[in-house]
């Protein structure tokens, strides 16, 4: 009930504090103050309610809904971040975050704002537009982290109910909110407003009778999972401000100061954002265990495309900057003002495509379909930012004159930055046509983001490279072969090299090479010859050999990368790439929770040691496989994980299948169906007696039925086991172990006759896919460099801002 | 604002005539109707209810993992995929297969699983006592 009433006033303060900005521009003199302690106040409320959220989460206050969904006892254990992170765990906390970390932007561009002339009034009244509609989404009638369990009827498990209130004899009540599965025998109590108004009857508070939750999904409680979502968020609410700067420039109709101020946060907003992203491919190549950062999976897709715009707006940004020394607002101030408008619209497009539902059938990542009414106002949401920013333009588009009489050159670094703008545009569409393709029920294959990629790239690299060497308005010729004659034959020899030595034979990527090492030499070369004394400068050029850097990264850990599955038979050595594995045993991790996989690995005289994990996790009944990476200087070996046969009972080398009651195989066209379990006897086993189970089969040959039942014995805590065989088909099978949740078999089919009698060892066999990455390393200090290099100019940039023209 | 103009336009049209080319190469089309999945030739993203009462098998020494799923007609397919099982299938209930289906059985490539909404697993699983 608190959060959502601090919400509500919250949300009120928005549009009181958005009025007062709107009306001050219009001309009323005295709202100004009226808005800034709205705003303030809208500020403060969204940090009371969210360190609620927190507190509600730590404290384990089951009788909210979100902490019962999305947190449990167990998190605290796994130590306090993993149950802090529950915030942002679920759809609702995850609209909070994106609603804090606005807020918070919101109180240093107020700030920044108040210091840049007449900005302040127009810059916020556009913010808190953007604050507004994320609190409607927060509040009670869309996705409200503060909903009570009750309000929408849940069943809730019986292990999560406290076990001292499970008595019909004293709480009568109780019995017609019981129910259970029969398939599973699980039991659920139904926590609706009946039952709680029954309980409180009884002087039973929720918090009392609900003692744990359901928890997190295991793949999330990882380091870079649990901050990948603030940063990414954090760049989501920085992308906010050049919205808000463009439209507060459209507003005035005066396009000149706009440029600066607006340039810092979109570096740093793009900054922040390109290392959310990278943050979440890293979490992926950790945990997921596919040995890849970045599968154009939709959620990936989605953040990327507003980055890409985004930094093709940064390049604009800094030609107009540039060309406004020749008079006028400078050239591309239509471009800019859209791609300020459109990073921001596609921000909301991402949350639209992630959070609406509408790629239900697209993406592991996507959340469930939240109704249609979150649908609706999400449409209405993108809606009114796109057609208030593109409204605005088409509106003052004739009095947007550039009044540039002069052509761009063609060897002219406007040209060249305009270029890169238009390739930085094209991935941005491609990857916007096929993660949307979805929703029109129809997808792509991930090839046709690679293949589209490469030539972009290569084209990408050529200019980042040959951008820096021209010089702005016009290049002499002679001079520009001067100087990029050391990079272009540094350039030229590298990719030699690689040809003869790495054996990269494809064109497309012998070409992105050639770009990508004549890009990196560029920038090494006059980055090495302005860092005396001018860090500041620096920028530009860090940020593109590091992007140059990630792309050599990206080259070698993909299209270099190897891949094989090994059979790894405990004790024996087996081999993969010029490694030799061996699988020297299993112990269990993290309170008997988790298994881990003993591997050596030796290449010569070196060492290592890995560890994949494998467990069941209770969350979702399923197996999870962590891979086990070594990360070297030149490149990662990664272990994933398939299975493990423990081996044992497995004694011929027959053909091994798992089989559920019901369902039925072919072997070698022998039909064989699992008719039935055979229950052990109850009795006998509770008294230590011998106890017998097993499989009930029936097997068809050539139109022919028999019923075989293979017996496993246990005769004084003796496994026994006892094939069936049938001498007419040539068939024996054994049970080698029945699963006591599903009585799922494990079959060993052979023929009674064959040259596959022989006894086998007991061997534990660990079955994992061994694949080497070269140089993936690059591929993270690549981004960090990058990000870095953002972060410089950055620093830079808002010096400048402060000049009012 | 000559040059502006031919530089913007060429990369852009040549890229869309690029990505038009290409989307329809690498287009996989969603199919709900078995029957249909069953007698194209072509690739397609197959959606259906995982049949839970047939369970699924795992040989381990073909490395394959099999399954049975129905569409809302009730028609069913044998869907094979070369690997094991993925993490989550045991509580999924709509599994997206991408593949082709030859000789008898669905050939799947990809497997995507999508475990029912919190309310959803109840209702469908909750019977009184």
């Amino acid at each position: 009930m608190i959060g959502s009433i601090v919400l509500t006033i919250a949300l009120s303060f928005s549009i009181i504090s958005m009025i007062m900005y709107f009306l001050n521009y219009r001309g009323y003199k005295n709202t100004l103050n009226y808005g800034r302690i709205a705003y303030h106040g809208m500020a403060m409320l969204v940090i009371i309610a969210s360190v609620f959220l927190w507190y509600i989460i730590l404290t384990h206050q089951y009788q909210y809904d979100y902490v019962y969904s999305y947190s449990n006892n167990a998190l605290r254990n796994l130590g306090l971040l993993h149950l802090a992170s529950s915030f942002w765990g679920g759809q609702q906390g995850s609209f909070m975050l994106w609603l804090l970390l606005t807020s918070i932007v919101g109180i240093i561009l107020q700030s920044y704002a108040s210091k840049r002339g007449d900005l302040e009034p127009r810059v916020m009244a556009v913010f808190t537009l953007a604050t507004t509609f994320l609190l409607v989404m927060v509040s009670p009638w869309f996705k409200n982290p503060f909903e009570y369990i009750w309000a929408t009827p849940v069943f809730v498990k019986i292990e999560h109910i406290n076990s001292q209130f499970l008595n019909t004899n004293i709480y009568p009540f109780l019995q017609s909110f019981f129910f259970s599965d029969q398939s599973t025998n699980q039991g659920f109590i139904q926590v609706s407003s009946d039952l709680v108004s029954k309980l409180s009857q009884a002087g039973i508070s929720v918090n009392q009778f609900i003692i744990d939750g359901r928890g997190l999904n295991p793949q999330l409680l990882n380091f870079w999972m649990q901050i990948h979502p603030p940063i990414l968020f954090s760049g989501f609410a920085m992308a906010t401000v050049p919205f808000a700067f463009a439209i507060a420039a459209l507003m005035k109709n005066d396009y000149r100061d706009w440029v600066r101020q607006a340039f810092p946060w979109m570096l740093a907003g793009m900054g922040v954002l390109g290392l959310g992203i990278m943050l979440g491919g890293y979490w992926a190549y950790e945990m997921l265990g596919w040995g890849g950062y970045w599968a154009w999976d939709p959620v990936e897709n989605s953040s990327l495309i507003p980055w890409l715009v985004g930094v093709a707006g940064i390049h604009t940004l800094l030609v107009q900057k540039r060309s406004q020394a020749e008079g006028g607002i400078g050239r591309y101030a239509k471009t800019n003002l859209f791609l300020c408008v459109l990073t921001y619209v596609l921000v909301l497009y991402s949350t639209f495509l992630t959070r609406s539902g509408v790629l239900g059938d697209a993406s592991v990542h996507s959340f469930v379909d939240p109704g249609m009414f979150v649908y609706l106002f999400l449409v209405l949401f993108i809606g009114t930012f796109l057609v208030l920013g593109v409204g605005m333009i088409a509106f003052r588009w004739k009095t947007l004159n550039e009044n540039i009489v002069e052509e761009e050159s063609l060897l002219s670094r406007e040209l060249a930055l305009f270029t890169a703008m238009i390739v930085l545009i094209a991935s941005a569409i491609i990857i916007l046509v096929g993660t949307s393709a979805p929703i029109f029920g129809q997808s792509v294959d991930t090839f046709f983001y690679n293949e589209m990629h490469v030539p972009l790239a290569i084209i990408i690299m050529f200019l980042n490279g040959l951008s820096l060497l021209i010089k702005w308005r016009k290049t002499d010729t002679r001079e520009l072969i001067k100087q990029s004659i050391i990079s272009t034959v540094g350039a030229v020899l590298f990719t030699v090299i690689l040809i003869l030595f790495a054996g990269v034979s494809d064109l497309m990527i012998i070409l992105l090479s050639l770009t990508t090492a004549f890009s990196l030499f560029v920038n090494l070369d006059i980055a090495i010859k302005i860092v005396r004394g001018n860090f500041k400068m620096l920028g530009a050029y860090v940020a593109h050999i590091g992007i140059a850097l990630f792309l050599l990264g990206v080259i070698g850990s993909s299209v270099y990368s190897q891949e094989v599955t090994v059979d790894l038979v405990k004790g024996k050595q087996a081999s993969a790439f010029g490694y030799d594995l061996t699988f020297t045993g299993i112990y269990p991790i993290e309170n008997n929770t988790k298994y881990a996989f003993n591997v050596d690995v030796k290449k010569g005289n070196s060492n290592y040691n890995m560890t994949p994990i494998m467990y069941r996790s209770d969350f979702n009944n399923s197996i999870v496989r962590e891979p086990a990476i070594l990360s070297l200087l030149t490149k990662d070996i990664y272990l994933s994980p398939l299975g493990y046969d423990e081996g044992g009972v497995d004694h011929t080398s027959g053909h091994k299948v798992t089989l559920s009651p019901g369902s039925e195989i072919d072997y070698e066209g022998i039909k064989l169906k699992y008719e039935e379990f055979i229950k052990p006897d109850m009795a006998a086993m509770m008294s230590g007696g011998d106890v017998e189970m097993g499989t009930k089969l029936i097997v068809t040959k050539d139109g022919k039925d028999y019923e075989i039942s293979p017996l496993i014995k246990i005769k004084s805590g003796q496994f026994e086991y006892t094939p069936a065989e049938i001498e007419e088909a040539n068939l024996k099978v054994e049970v080698s172990k029945i699963e006591q949740s599903n009585h799922n078999a494990d079959l060993i089919i052979s023929k009674i006759n064959g040259d596959n009698t022989t006894p086998n060892q007991s061997n534990e066999i660990l079955s994992v896919t061994a694949s080497i990455k070269p140089f993936v390393n690059l591929v993270w200090a690549g981004v960090v460099i990058m990000v870095v290099g953002f972060f410089i100019s950055m620093a830079r940039r808002l010096k400048e801002s402060r000049v009012i023209s | 604002m000559k040059n502006k103009y031919i530089f913007g336009g060429v990369i852009i049209a040549v890229f869309l005539v690029l990505m038009g080319y290409l989307f329809t190469q690498s287009n996989i089309e969603y199919a709900d109707d078995f029957a249909k999945v069953m007698t194209t030739q072509k690739t397609v993203k197959a959606t259906g209810i995982w049949v839970k009462e047939k369970s699924y098998q795992l040989d381990n020494k073909n490395k394959t993992f099999s399954f049975f799923m129905a569409d809302e007609n009730g028609n069913q397919m044998k869907v094979i995929y070369e690997g094991t099982i993925p993490n989550n299938f045991e509580s999924a209930k709509n599994v997206v297969v991408t593949g082709k289906y030859q000789n008898g059985y669905f050939h799947a490539k990809d497997i995507l699983t999508k475990c029912p909404s919190k309310y959803e697993e109840q209702k469908t699983s909750s019977s009184s006592l």
